[in-house]
Protein backbone atom coordinates (compact mmCIF):
# COMPACT_ATOMS: atom_id res chain seq x y z
CA UNK A 1 0.00 0.00 0.00
CA UNK A 2 1.18 3.52 -1.06
CA UNK A 3 -0.01 6.97 -1.19
CA UNK A 4 2.11 8.63 -3.65
CA UNK A 5 3.88 11.53 -3.03
CA UNK A 6 4.01 13.61 0.10
CA UNK A 7 3.21 17.29 -0.15
CA UNK A 8 4.36 20.30 2.11
CA UNK A 9 2.02 23.12 1.88
CA UNK A 10 2.91 26.67 1.95
CA UNK A 11 1.81 30.47 1.56
CA UNK A 12 4.42 33.52 1.28
CA UNK A 13 3.96 36.46 4.21
CA UNK A 14 5.13 38.69 1.59
CA UNK A 15 3.43 38.71 -2.21
CA UNK A 16 0.32 35.72 -1.08
CA UNK A 17 1.53 32.81 -3.62
CA UNK A 18 0.47 29.67 -2.15
CA UNK A 19 3.24 26.74 -3.49
CA UNK A 20 4.45 23.57 -2.45
CA UNK A 21 7.12 21.11 -2.06
CA UNK A 22 7.18 17.50 -2.16
CA UNK A 23 8.95 15.64 0.78
CA UNK A 24 10.99 13.58 -1.02
CA UNK A 25 12.54 16.64 -2.73
CA UNK A 26 14.01 17.85 0.38
CA UNK A 27 17.94 16.53 -0.42
CA UNK A 28 17.70 18.27 -3.85
CA UNK A 29 16.58 22.12 -2.49
CA UNK A 30 17.76 21.99 1.21
CA UNK A 31 17.83 24.90 3.03
CA UNK A 32 15.87 26.82 0.07
CA UNK A 33 13.08 23.58 0.29
CA UNK A 34 9.53 25.74 1.32
CA UNK A 35 10.93 29.24 -0.02
CA UNK A 36 8.22 31.39 -2.25
CA UNK A 37 9.21 30.52 -5.81
CA UNK A 38 8.77 34.24 -6.40
CA UNK A 39 10.11 36.37 -3.10
CA UNK A 40 13.06 33.46 -2.31
CA UNK A 41 11.84 34.33 1.20
CA UNK A 42 11.12 30.95 3.48
CA UNK A 43 7.58 30.60 3.29
CA UNK A 44 4.50 29.85 6.04
CA UNK A 45 3.66 25.96 6.64
CA UNK A 46 -0.14 25.67 6.14
CA UNK A 47 -0.55 21.67 6.01
CA UNK A 48 1.27 18.62 4.72
CA UNK A 49 0.27 15.53 3.73
CA UNK A 50 -0.54 13.42 0.17
CA UNK A 51 -2.54 15.21 -3.15
CA UNK A 52 -6.09 16.93 -2.04
CA UNK A 53 -8.94 18.31 -3.46
CA UNK A 54 -7.18 21.80 -3.09
CA UNK A 55 -3.92 20.54 -4.47
CA UNK A 56 -4.19 22.72 -7.81
CA UNK A 57 -4.34 25.89 -5.47
CA UNK A 58 -0.72 25.21 -4.73
CA UNK A 59 1.95 25.47 -7.51
CA UNK A 60 4.59 22.61 -7.04
CA UNK A 61 8.29 23.74 -6.75
CA UNK A 62 10.16 20.70 -8.59
CA UNK A 63 12.68 23.21 -10.54
CA UNK B 1 17.34 -11.72 -23.86
CA UNK B 2 16.08 -10.89 -20.45
CA UNK B 3 12.69 -11.03 -19.14
CA UNK B 4 11.23 -8.13 -17.72
CA UNK B 5 7.88 -8.45 -15.52
CA UNK B 6 5.49 -5.61 -15.35
CA UNK B 7 3.02 -5.48 -11.88
CA UNK B 8 0.42 -2.76 -12.54
CA UNK B 9 -0.84 -1.06 -8.95
CA UNK B 10 -4.08 0.87 -10.69
CA UNK B 11 -5.78 2.17 -7.43
CA UNK B 12 -4.55 1.80 -4.17
CA UNK B 13 -6.48 2.47 -0.94
CA UNK B 14 -5.78 6.58 -1.59
CA UNK B 15 -6.18 8.11 -4.62
CA UNK B 16 -9.68 9.66 -5.72
CA UNK B 17 -11.18 11.05 -8.21
CA UNK B 18 -10.57 14.17 -7.58
CA UNK B 19 -6.81 13.27 -7.61
CA UNK B 20 -7.45 11.87 -10.93
CA UNK B 21 -10.59 11.50 -12.82
CA UNK B 22 -9.23 8.03 -14.32
CA UNK B 23 -8.43 5.80 -11.14
CA UNK B 24 -10.36 2.71 -10.92
CA UNK B 25 -12.36 2.89 -8.02
CA UNK B 26 -15.99 0.26 -8.65
CA UNK B 27 -15.20 -3.49 -9.27
CA UNK B 28 -16.46 -2.56 -12.65
CA UNK B 29 -13.52 0.02 -13.52
CA UNK B 30 -11.05 -2.09 -11.74
CA UNK B 31 -12.07 -5.21 -14.25
CA UNK B 32 -11.98 -2.73 -17.46
CA UNK B 33 -8.55 -1.46 -16.08
CA UNK B 34 -6.73 -4.94 -15.56
CA UNK B 35 -7.92 -5.97 -18.71
CA UNK B 36 -6.29 -2.79 -20.54
CA UNK B 37 -3.32 -3.30 -18.32
CA UNK B 38 -2.95 -6.85 -19.74
CA UNK B 39 -3.21 -6.27 -23.03
CA UNK B 40 -0.46 -3.65 -22.94
CA UNK B 41 1.83 -6.12 -21.45
CA UNK B 42 0.86 -6.24 -17.32
CA UNK B 43 1.67 -9.38 -16.50
CA UNK B 44 0.78 -8.90 -12.32
CA UNK B 45 -2.27 -7.24 -11.04
CA UNK B 46 -1.89 -5.54 -7.52
CA UNK B 47 -5.23 -4.64 -6.26
CA UNK B 48 -6.93 -2.95 -4.11
CA UNK B 49 -10.50 -2.31 -3.09
CA UNK B 50 -12.92 0.51 -2.58
CA UNK B 51 -15.98 0.85 -0.98
CA UNK B 52 -19.30 2.79 -2.02
CA UNK B 53 -17.72 6.03 -1.60
CA UNK B 54 -14.32 5.45 -2.79
CA UNK B 55 -12.12 4.95 0.76
CA UNK B 56 -9.84 1.76 0.74
CA UNK B 57 -11.83 -1.35 2.22
CA UNK B 58 -10.73 -5.04 2.75
CA UNK B 59 -14.23 -5.93 1.81
CA UNK B 60 -14.01 -9.84 0.89
CA UNK B 61 -17.57 -9.23 -0.84
CA UNK B 62 -15.60 -6.36 -2.88
CA UNK B 63 -12.92 -8.74 -3.41
CA UNK B 64 -14.89 -11.55 -4.67
CA UNK B 65 -17.23 -9.46 -6.84
CA UNK B 66 -14.08 -7.69 -8.47
CA UNK B 67 -12.31 -11.43 -9.36
CA UNK B 68 -15.56 -12.64 -10.69
CA UNK B 69 -16.25 -9.85 -12.66
CA UNK B 70 -12.93 -10.29 -14.29
CA UNK B 71 -13.17 -13.82 -14.64
CA UNK B 72 -16.62 -14.15 -16.36
CA UNK B 73 -16.04 -11.14 -18.85
CA UNK B 74 -12.47 -12.09 -19.70
CA UNK B 75 -11.72 -15.54 -19.47
CA UNK B 76 -8.49 -15.21 -21.84
CA UNK B 77 -7.04 -13.14 -19.16
CA UNK B 78 -4.10 -15.19 -17.02
CA UNK B 79 -2.66 -11.74 -15.51
CA UNK B 80 -1.50 -12.80 -12.08
CA UNK B 81 -3.39 -11.27 -9.26
CA UNK B 82 -1.66 -10.26 -6.29
CA UNK B 83 -4.11 -9.02 -3.73
CA UNK B 84 -3.07 -6.35 -1.21
CA UNK B 85 -3.23 -7.51 2.34
CA UNK B 86 -2.91 -3.45 3.43
CA UNK B 87 -5.94 -1.61 2.35
CA UNK B 88 -7.41 -0.04 4.97
CA UNK B 89 -5.52 1.28 7.77
CA UNK B 90 -8.31 0.47 10.59
CA UNK B 91 -8.75 -3.05 9.32
CA UNK B 92 -8.18 -6.11 11.50
CA UNK B 93 -5.41 -8.76 11.25
CA UNK B 94 -8.31 -11.32 10.04
CA UNK B 95 -9.99 -8.86 7.99
CA UNK B 96 -6.47 -8.66 6.10
CA UNK B 97 -6.22 -11.87 5.09
CA UNK B 98 -9.85 -13.28 4.91
CA UNK B 99 -10.33 -12.77 1.28
CA UNK B 100 -6.61 -14.38 0.43
CA UNK B 101 -8.30 -17.53 2.31
CA UNK B 102 -11.42 -17.57 0.25
CA UNK B 103 -9.75 -16.58 -3.22
CA UNK B 104 -6.24 -17.83 -3.25
CA UNK B 105 -4.59 -15.89 -5.57
CA UNK B 106 -1.09 -16.55 -6.87
CA UNK B 107 0.36 -13.77 -4.94
CA UNK B 108 -0.44 -11.33 -1.78
CA UNK B 109 1.31 -8.29 -0.48
CA UNK B 110 3.15 -9.06 2.72
CA UNK B 111 4.48 -5.40 4.18
CA UNK B 112 7.92 -6.77 6.12
CA UNK B 113 7.20 -3.83 8.99
CA UNK B 114 5.75 -0.90 10.65
CA UNK B 115 6.16 2.48 9.82
CA UNK B 116 4.55 5.82 10.27
CA UNK B 117 1.90 6.80 8.40
CA UNK B 118 2.09 10.18 6.32
CA UNK B 119 3.55 11.71 9.84
CA UNK B 120 0.16 11.10 10.69
CA UNK B 121 -0.63 7.65 11.72
CA UNK B 122 0.59 4.51 12.07
CA UNK B 123 1.00 1.55 9.61
CA UNK B 124 1.30 -1.50 11.60
CA UNK B 125 2.44 -4.85 10.96
CA UNK B 126 2.38 -6.46 14.36
CA UNK B 127 4.72 -9.73 14.45
CA UNK B 128 1.99 -11.21 15.38
CA UNK B 129 0.20 -10.67 12.20
CA UNK B 130 3.34 -11.52 9.79
CA UNK B 131 3.73 -14.98 11.36
CA UNK B 132 0.45 -15.73 10.78
CA UNK B 133 -0.03 -14.26 7.94
CA UNK B 134 3.43 -15.44 6.69
CA UNK B 135 2.28 -19.48 7.28
CA UNK B 136 -0.96 -18.82 6.26
CA UNK B 137 0.07 -17.41 2.28
CA UNK B 138 1.78 -20.79 2.21
CA UNK B 139 -0.45 -23.00 3.69
CA UNK B 140 -2.60 -21.61 1.26
CA UNK B 141 -0.38 -21.15 -1.81
CA UNK B 142 0.03 -17.69 -2.41
CA UNK B 143 2.95 -16.02 -3.14
CA UNK B 144 4.30 -13.20 -0.85
CA UNK B 145 5.09 -10.06 -2.35
CA UNK B 146 7.41 -8.32 0.30
CA UNK B 147 6.86 -4.80 0.54
CA UNK B 148 10.06 -3.19 1.61
CA UNK B 149 9.92 0.72 2.42
CA UNK B 150 13.23 0.60 4.07
CA UNK B 151 16.16 -1.98 4.43
CA UNK B 152 15.21 -2.73 7.73
CA UNK B 153 12.14 -4.63 6.02
CA UNK B 154 14.64 -6.40 4.08
CA UNK B 155 16.44 -7.81 7.14
CA UNK B 156 13.21 -8.60 8.52
CA UNK B 157 12.05 -10.90 6.01
CA UNK B 158 15.24 -12.57 6.44
CA UNK B 159 14.31 -13.17 9.88
CA UNK B 160 11.38 -14.43 9.11
CA UNK B 161 13.39 -16.82 6.48
CA UNK B 162 15.46 -18.36 8.61
CA UNK B 163 11.94 -18.70 11.29
CA UNK B 164 10.12 -20.61 8.33
CA UNK B 165 7.76 -17.64 8.11
CA UNK B 166 8.69 -17.46 5.08
CA UNK B 167 10.21 -19.69 2.16
CA UNK B 168 12.29 -18.93 -0.55
CA UNK B 169 13.04 -17.63 -2.90
CA UNK B 170 11.34 -14.48 -1.99
CA UNK B 171 10.00 -11.69 -4.63
CA UNK B 172 10.51 -8.20 -2.75
CA UNK B 173 8.85 -5.03 -3.89
CA UNK B 174 11.44 -1.53 -3.34
CA UNK B 175 8.88 0.75 -2.08
CA UNK B 176 11.03 3.97 -3.13
CA UNK B 177 10.65 7.44 -2.34
CA UNK B 178 7.28 7.02 0.39
CA UNK B 179 7.63 9.25 3.24
CA UNK B 180 9.17 8.08 5.74
CA UNK B 181 10.54 5.27 3.78
CA UNK B 182 13.54 5.47 1.73
CA UNK B 183 14.65 8.16 -0.26
CA UNK B 184 14.08 7.43 -3.80
CA UNK B 185 17.05 7.33 -6.20
CA UNK B 186 19.66 5.09 -7.60
CA UNK B 187 21.81 5.29 -4.81
CA UNK B 188 19.32 3.91 -2.58
CA UNK B 189 18.04 1.64 -4.47
CA UNK B 190 21.45 -0.72 -5.63
CA UNK B 191 21.44 -0.03 -1.35
CA UNK B 192 17.92 -1.91 -0.86
CA UNK B 193 19.64 -4.60 -3.76
CA UNK B 194 22.65 -5.26 -2.45
CA UNK B 195 21.33 -5.88 1.15
CA UNK B 196 18.59 -7.91 -0.47
CA UNK B 197 21.58 -10.01 -2.12
CA UNK B 198 23.24 -10.52 0.84
CA UNK B 199 20.86 -11.20 3.66
CA UNK B 200 18.34 -12.97 1.30
CA UNK B 201 20.19 -14.46 -1.79
CA UNK B 202 18.62 -15.89 -4.98
CA UNK B 203 15.45 -13.57 -4.50
CA UNK B 204 13.66 -11.83 -7.13
CA UNK B 205 12.83 -8.04 -7.21
CA UNK B 206 10.95 -5.38 -8.24
CA UNK B 207 10.54 -1.79 -7.61
CA UNK B 208 8.72 1.61 -8.47
CA UNK B 209 9.13 5.52 -7.02
CA UNK B 210 6.09 7.96 -5.73
CA UNK B 211 6.02 11.02 -7.66
CA UNK B 212 9.55 12.77 -9.02
CA UNK B 213 11.54 9.09 -8.74
CA UNK B 214 9.05 7.52 -10.53
CA UNK B 215 11.07 7.35 -14.07
CA UNK B 216 14.40 7.05 -12.29
CA UNK B 217 13.18 3.91 -10.31
CA UNK B 218 12.06 2.53 -13.87
CA UNK B 219 15.05 3.38 -15.43
CA UNK B 220 17.49 2.02 -12.68
CA UNK B 221 14.99 -1.43 -12.18
CA UNK B 222 15.74 -2.44 -15.82
CA UNK B 223 19.67 -1.29 -15.66
CA UNK B 224 20.23 -3.31 -12.38
CA UNK B 225 17.97 -6.73 -13.28
CA UNK B 226 14.72 -6.13 -11.56
CA UNK B 227 11.42 -5.86 -12.84
CA UNK B 228 9.13 -2.69 -12.78
CA UNK B 229 5.95 -1.70 -10.93
CA UNK B 230 3.36 1.16 -11.90
CA UNK B 231 0.18 2.34 -11.69
CA UNK B 232 -2.44 5.32 -9.86
CA UNK B 233 -1.75 4.17 -6.60
CA UNK B 234 1.86 4.80 -6.60
CA UNK B 235 1.30 8.28 -9.50
CA UNK B 236 -1.75 9.55 -10.54
CA UNK B 237 0.85 11.75 -12.86
CA UNK B 238 2.18 10.60 -16.34
CA UNK B 239 4.27 14.09 -15.87
CA UNK B 240 5.07 17.18 -14.62
CA UNK B 241 1.15 18.90 -15.05
CA UNK B 242 -0.18 16.08 -16.59
CA UNK B 243 -2.78 13.74 -15.45
CA UNK B 244 -2.08 9.61 -16.53
CA UNK B 245 -5.00 9.67 -19.02
CA UNK B 246 -5.28 6.01 -18.05
CA UNK B 247 -2.95 3.13 -16.20
CA UNK B 248 -2.77 1.45 -19.84
CA UNK B 249 -0.85 4.77 -20.28
CA UNK B 250 1.61 3.97 -17.73
CA UNK B 251 1.97 0.35 -18.42
CA UNK B 252 2.63 0.68 -22.19
CA UNK B 253 5.37 3.49 -21.13
CA UNK B 254 7.65 0.95 -19.37
CA UNK B 255 6.84 -1.95 -21.93
CA UNK B 256 8.05 1.37 -24.35
CA UNK B 257 11.24 1.48 -21.34
CA UNK B 258 11.74 -2.31 -21.34
CA UNK B 259 11.92 -2.84 -24.98
CA UNK B 260 14.38 0.34 -25.68
CA UNK B 261 16.65 -1.10 -23.15
CA UNK B 262 16.66 -4.72 -25.07
CA UNK B 263 15.20 -6.51 -22.74
CA UNK B 264 11.67 -8.09 -23.72
CA UNK B 265 8.12 -7.74 -21.14
CA UNK B 266 7.62 -10.42 -19.75
CA UNK B 267 4.26 -12.57 -20.49
CA UNK B 268 1.86 -13.62 -17.28
CA UNK B 269 3.86 -17.22 -18.32
CA UNK B 270 7.23 -16.29 -17.87
CA UNK B 271 6.45 -14.34 -14.78
CA UNK B 272 5.03 -17.24 -13.61
CA UNK B 273 8.31 -18.99 -14.26
CA UNK B 274 10.47 -16.51 -12.94
CA UNK B 275 9.06 -16.50 -9.76
CA UNK B 276 8.34 -20.14 -9.34
CA UNK B 277 4.50 -19.56 -9.36
CA UNK B 278 3.22 -23.05 -9.33
CA UNK B 279 -0.39 -22.59 -9.66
Amino acid sequence: MTWGPMYMYYRCGTCGKQFKYAVDLIPRFGEKFGNCPVCQTPGVFVKDGARTPDDGDYEEVDE
Amino acid sequence: MAKTIITVAPNGAWPKKENNPNVPITPQEIVNDVYDCWQAGAAIAHLHMRDDRGFGTMSTDKFRETIGLLREQHPDCDIILNLTTSGDLDATDETRMAHLEEIRPEMGSYDCGSMNWLNTSLFINHPDFLETLGKNMQAWGIKPEIEAFDPGMIANAAYYLKKGVLKAPLHFQFCMGCANGIPGNMKSLLFMKDTMESLCPGSTWSCFGVGHSAMEMTYGAVALGGHIRVGMEDNVMYAKGQLAESNRQLVERAARVIREYGNTVATPAEAREILGLTK
